[in-house]
């Protein structure tokens, strides 16, 4: 059986991945999103105002995720709820390191959530997406 | 901080409707996704797995949806929505392979602060009659692009 984060360790105020994961922005895997997503922005196929190839900013629910998912809870879990507060598109190049912190713990309805912010920063700490998510907890065995 | 609410603010009027999205949801487009995303949950790539499942079939990443959301905002306000976009949805119910999806938005309001001039939009998307996503999003209108 694979280890999962029980939902008991979890302390409001607590930092939940460290240390942050890293993602590398490539070409490719820019491209991958874009085709799968179907996304035709004008914007996207060419260099910002200061000579960056930039990602759509939805490309932040890729990268957020997939920093999440290093952290899993039980299987089962809902993705309730998703902000997003976007800085500036993600350049290729750059290698985003996505911290989270947990926010509020709490039950309604039977259901336990979980309640994370997160942010995300390059590797000159220039802040590029903000984030809250809402989670409501797998059942644990 | 001052603000001001208006009607109106160059192009943008209280009311105006953003450009819709409407396009099918396909198992082709959500295992597309699920390699560019990383996110390989069965629940959406394995038929025989989802069957086992309350949804009884696959269903589409919630953040599929997003991304069409991100492109109808894209569309209407690029540098505002890049720059200094907000949103704040909940994920409402699933969207099933090969159904539609209707991606929508409306201005609700506008509003002048000391930083700048900002629009607070609804947004929805819908699948088959049912709401499956539902939120706020709010832009700078930083030029005059729209």
């Amino acid at each position: 059986m694979s280890e999962y984060v029980k939902y008991e360790s979890l302390v409001e105020g607590d930092d939940f991945l460290v240390p942050p994961p890293a993602f590398e922005v490539t070409r490719e895997r820019v491209d991958k999103y874009i085709q799968a997503t179907g996304d035709t922005t004008l914007e996207l196929q060419k260099q910002d105002e200061s000579g960056h190839e930039i990602a759509p900013p939805m490309l932040a629910a890729v990268y957020v995720i997939e920093a999440l998912r290093t952290r899993v809870g039980p299987p089962g879990g809902i993705h309730a709820k998703q902000q997003f507060k976007f800085h500036r598109p993600a350049r290729i190049g750059e290698t985003l390191y996505t911290s989270a912190k947990v926010l509020r713990l709490y039950l309604k309805k039977d259901h336990r959530y979980a309640e994370m912010t997160t942010e995300t920063r390059n590797q000159d700490s220039e802040l590029v997406t903000s984030g809250m998510i809402t989670r409501i907890w797998g059942k644990e065995d | 901080m001052t603000e001001l609410k208006l009607q109106k603010w160059g192009n943008i009027t209280v009311g105006d409707e953003l450009p819709e999205l409407h396009l099918i949801v396909d198992q082709t487009m959500i295992n597309n996704y699920a390699g560019s995303s990383g996110d390989v949950n069965p629940l959406h790539i394995d038929p025989e797995f989802a069957k086992t499942t309350r949804f009884g079939r696959t269903i589409a990443h919630g953040l599929l949806s997003l991304a069409f959301v991100s492109q109808i905002l894209s569309k209407w306000n690029w540098s505002g929505w890049a720059y200094s976009g907000e949103l704040d949805v909940v994920f409402l119910g699933p969207v099933f392979p090969g159904n539609g999806l209707h991606v929508t938005g409306k201005v609700d309001s506008i509003e002048k602060r000391d930083e700048g001039v900002f629009t607070h939009c609804t947004i929805s998307c819908s699948s088959e009659e049912s709401t499956v996503l539902k939120g706020t999003a709010i832009c700078e209108i930083k030029s005059d692009e729209i």
